[in-house]
């Protein structure tokens, strides 16, 4: 079977696929990063791709117009090499246009609820997983002639106060000499390991030669991915960077890259090898920048859903979509760096937080640490809004958890010209009744290339208030503005002309997009909704709402509350706390005690699945309504 | 020992319905209970039949049931005429034509045949288009508008054609049906879309697309108990009377359509059966409006409700 070669230009890069591999394998194998929407079913557009030199044989077309066919374009997906190919990736099929910058954190994003970076240890309650600390050993003489590393275990049972020590091989071996070179006076590393009891001896050296050392605390998203580079001793995070998940060339959502793990013979290798490569290279830019080596992390704190989490240590996700919905494991005890795959210290462990079930993963009990609700009075609703709907209710007393399939549309995925909340994204929107005028606003102010989650809930609340669409998300006819028009896709309406678009093409919003918004928003309510009916309490017993995900900046709370999305409860209960898995992670790499709530978070935590029993789909139902069929749930909106 | 009769004490009613104009006005609607406690709250009307007519002979009807109707069939006119001498306390012009699998007969074609059949009885119309739904909304801008003045009762409007039916309805003075697939909240949100572009509520009747005996029967019927429990608990957008299309429903079933055999028995006796069973357990259920295709059907239904409606004695 012959292997054809496959250049991709400008990027230099190549691949060699079999003539039964579709192009997206080339392009996936060269690394360039794309966003397969679909998953390769040939349905999304987003895989188009030009081909510039050889032939290739085409299954199908999608929605290609006549004129890109004319002018070589293919779906990736759909196509098979029949020679040596030189492809294209058109910048508008690429995700790494928008790269994502999160180096420092964008305004808005606040980090408020970590203590201050600056000031992460100065009170000396660090306690970081991985730590060296200097100690002096009283050499041996004839009367008291224990052995080193007794000698050793002795002073750090003392000066740490821990009960359970254990050393490995190579310290043993290397610890006579060095003790003794030293003078008896030492740096000892020492580790927490999730899963051990036991503190680990992982390195002794010289005092005074020793490095300095840092972690990760890393978020793996579905749709991306974020590492932070944290100095142990201080707590400060030198550097942040995020991007997309590789996997994105996969599919959009966890279904679709578990059917891709599933249902093909290296599709489990293909989805763990792009993450691992996603994070691999957020880390290594950031060692660059700082002038690291890759052994200087000596450990690293995952947070990610369950499927992440998975398909990260390559465990077999297949159950997870199937009832009873059974992960692989929820709490997996601490990995050795080198096993796992990441290029840090080999022998560096790696800790995943624990998850509570299919659906509700490591990054919500991130998200709940972050919110100290689970030691708090105050009855609280936190809810992380990315591609999965996650929700958790309760207090010190109890917390219970659903997650509901929102879509990807709240992160500008599933919407034609939906991005993440990055420059040129349209964030905030104002439309004149009518829909003669709209207004907006987009992120660094630049011309508008797209629009994020918080300009998507803005849009349809907008939408509707402007009497352009009703309240199941028609688009009304007989209006006289000339931003509704017809399309190839059905109703649409145009947000921004192309004379003013960054990308030269009018941006607009379909009626069958704004009804899928509908229909997400009604996922997230819904299990609100349901949570509550669970435990029988009232809407307003909520005493504070949290919001986390991949809204971008600002979430227009009085646009999400009138849209339906969040429950009708005063602005002032509500916080946005941005990426609160990353910032879980991170504490659970600095400090002790957050590591012993995160243990209890997972074990208290109950979780309702909300795909068993008919409450889930009433709701659902009742809340495919701007705002909600039951509109006494929502007395602020009532015309008084 | 006495018994004591368990009343519940309900806040709300059903809306009360006006089709047609005087004389021959029907009323529907209007409950303060469930369906038939006449012990407890009110009914001030009873349920009524339609029988229904169509601008065309329908493809396939069993002889069974064109045999009462022979020689009528073409005509719209006269097969509404023949209805009413059956005893049809409204006609149900079903506009079968229009649909572009049918004859695609235009929406003016379609007002024509409204309008004569509209002459030829007294009792009040309901008009339903052919189930197309961008069809049924130019189809019913020019029923309507032809119908002006007669109140009478039109659709089927769903969430995607409603603007069109409902601007018709209020600028000619009829009555709508708001059809939304077996699920309350569905219904529940277009009487809200409706009554937003302000056509009265108590001009909207639901239509919950019911199913026949055996198809599905109960969880229509489970559907119109709960909206009649919602319009008695005060849910205004709840409150429309039901309006069932039991004969499309029942005549579809393989028990309705299957001929005489020694197992099933004759096919006419059982055809009507299935759709007088269907139809009085809806009018338990909360029904209003029930639209039927046999006579016969029409007569023992009749009959049911004449029982039903006689006073507790208690
Ligand atoms: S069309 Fe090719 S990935 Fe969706």
């Amino acid at each position: 079977m012959p292997d054809f070669l496959v250049e991709f230009d400008p990027d230099g890069r190549q691949a060699y696929i079999s003539e039964q591999d579709n192009l997206l394998q080339a392009i996936a194998a060269a690394g360039i990063p794309l966003k397969a929407s679909c998953g390769g079913k040939g349905t999304c557009n987003r895989c188009k791709t030009l081909v510039r030199a050889g032939k290739v044989k085409s299954a199908a077309s999608g929605k290609l117009t006549e004129a890109e066919l004319a002018a070589g374009y293919v779906l990736a997906c759909q196509s098979t090499p029949e020679s040596d190919l030189v492809l294209e990736v058109p910048e508008e099929s690429r995700l790494s246009e928008h790269r994502v910058v999160l180096d420092g954190l964008p305004a808005g994003e606040s980090n408020a609820i970590l203590p201050e970076d600056e000031g992460l240890c100065k009170d000396g309650e660090c306690d970081p997983l991985f730590k060296k600390i200097v100690v002096r050993v009283p050499g041996p003489t004839l009367e008291e002639a224990e052995d080193d590393l007794g000698r050793l275990f002795r002073v750090l049972r003392k000066q740490i106060g821990a009960d359970h020590l254990r050393a490995d091989l190579e310290t043993m071996r290397s610890l006579p000499a060095v003790l003794r070179q030293s003078g008896w006076q030492v740096a000892v590393s020492l580790t927490e390991a999730r899963g051990y009891k036991a503190v680990g001896v992982e390195e002794v050296e010289p005092d005074g030669l020793a490095r300095k050392y840092y972690g990760l605390a890393i978020d793996i998203g579905t749709t991306t991915v974020v590492v932070h580079l944290v100095d142990l001793e201080t707590g400060v995070s030198l550097g942040v960077k995020g991007t997309y998940n590789r996997q994105a060339i996969y599919g959009d959502d966890v279904i679709s890259r578990i059917i891709h793990a599933v249902e093909n013979k290296d599709g489990l290798r293909e989805l763990q090898k792009a993450v691992l490569a996603t994070i691999n290279e957020l880390t290594a830019d950031l060692l660059r920048e700082h002038d690291l080596k890759a052994t200087d992390v000596r450990v690293a704190v995952c947070a990610g859903n369950t499927t992440m989490t998975h398909l990260f240590l390559g465990l077999d996700p297949a159950y997870i979509r199937l009832e009873p919905y059974t992960p692989a494991a929820n709490s997996i005890p601490a990995l050795r760096a080198h096993r796992v795959g990441l290029k840090i210290y080999p022998q560096a462990w790696v800790q995943c937080l624990p998850g509570i079930a299919s659906y509700v993963g490591g990054d919500i009990t991130a998200g709940v640490l972050v919110t100290g609700m689970a030691f708090s009075d105050q009855m609280t609703l936190f809810i992380d809004i990315g591609t999965n709907g996650e929700m958790v209710l309760g207090n010190k007393e109890w917390l219970i958890s659903c997650a509901c399939s929102a879509g990807p549309a709240f992160e500008g995925g599933g919407v034609r010209h939906g991005m993440r909340a990055m420059r040129g994204a349209i964030e905030h929107v104002r439309i004149a009744p009518g829909g003669m005028v709209v207004d907006f606003t987009t992120v660094d102010s630049a011309p508008p290339v797209g629009i994020c989650g918080s300009g998507l809930i803005d849009c349809i609340a907008g939408l509707y208030s402007a009497g352009v669409i009703d309240r199941s998300g028609n688009i009304l006819p007989d209006l006289k503005t000339p931003r509704v028009r017809e399309s190839d896709e059905g109703m649409e309406f145009v947000l921004a002309w192309s004379h003013q678009s960054g990308r030269k093409v009018d941006i607009t919003i379909s009626e069958a997009e704004i009804k899928n918004l509908i229909r997400s928003k009604a996922a997230v309510f819904a299990g609100v909704n349901s949570m509550l009916k669970m435990v029988g309490l009232p809407l307003d017993a909520i005493e504070r709402v949290i919001i986390a995900g991949g809204f971008g900046r600002y979430i227009n709370i009085k646009d999400a509350v009138g849209i339906g999305l969040l429950p009708d409860l005063p602005l002032e209960k509500y916080t946005y706390i941005g990426n609160s898995s990353v910032k879980g992670a991170k504490m659970v790499l600095m400090f002790r005690r957050a590591r012993e709530e995160v243990e209890e978070i997972a074990r208290k935590m109950t979780y309702l699945e909300l795909s068993a029993g008919n409450t889930f789909m009433e709701e659902f139902v009742s809340a495919l309504f701007i705002p909600h069929t039951d509109l006494s749930l929502f007395p602020s909106l009532q015309p008084q | 020992m006495a018994v004591t009769i368990a009343k519940e004490r309900w806040t709300s009613k059903v809306n009360e319905m006006v089709i047609g104009v005087e004389p021959n006005v029907v009323k529907v609607g209007g409950d303060s209970t469930l369906p038939f406690l006449h012990f407890e709250g009110e009914m001030p009307n009873k349920p009524v039949v339609a029988l229904e007519v169509w601008d065309m002979e329908p493809p396939d009807w069993p002889a069974v049931l064109t045999a009462p109707f022979a020689g009528v069939l073409g005509d719209p006119a006269a097969w509404a005429k023949k209805c009413v001498e059956y005893g049809a306390g409204l006609i149900c012009l079903r506009l079968a034509a229009t649909h572009p699998d049918n004859k695609d007969a235009t929406p003016e074609e379609a007002a024509q045949s409204a309008l004569k059949v509209a002459g030829a009885v007294d009792v009040p119309l309901i008009v339903i288009g052919s189930g197309v739904e961008e069809k049924d909304a130019a189809v019913m801008e020019k029923v309507g508008e032809a119908l002006n003045g007669r109140k009478c009762l039109i659709g089927c409007a769903t969430v995607n054609n409603y603007k069109t039916i409902t601007a018709s309805c209020m600028v000619n003075g009829h009555n709508i049906i708001a059809s939304s697939p077996l699920d309350i909240n569905l219904a529940k949100q277009l009487n809200i879309l409706i009554t937003e572009m302000n056509l009265a509520a108590d001009r909207i009747a639901i239509d919950p697309l019911v199913g026949a005996l055996g198809y599905g029967i109960e969880y229509a019927y489970s559907i119109m108990e709960r909206s009649r429990l919602g319009a008695l608990t005060g849910d205004k957008m709840l409150a429309m009377p039901v309006i069932c299309f039991v004969g499309q429903e029942a005549w579809k079933s393989k028990e309705a359509k299957t001929e005489d055999n020694e197992e099933w028995g004759a096919q006419e006796r059982r055809a009507i059966l299935w759709e007088v069973v269907t139809a009085t357990s809806f009018a338990q259920a909360g029904g209003s409006i029930f639209v039927l295709r046999h006579p016969e059907s029409l007569k023992q239904f009749n009959t049911h409700i004449a029982e039903m409606m006689k006073p507790n004695n208690y």
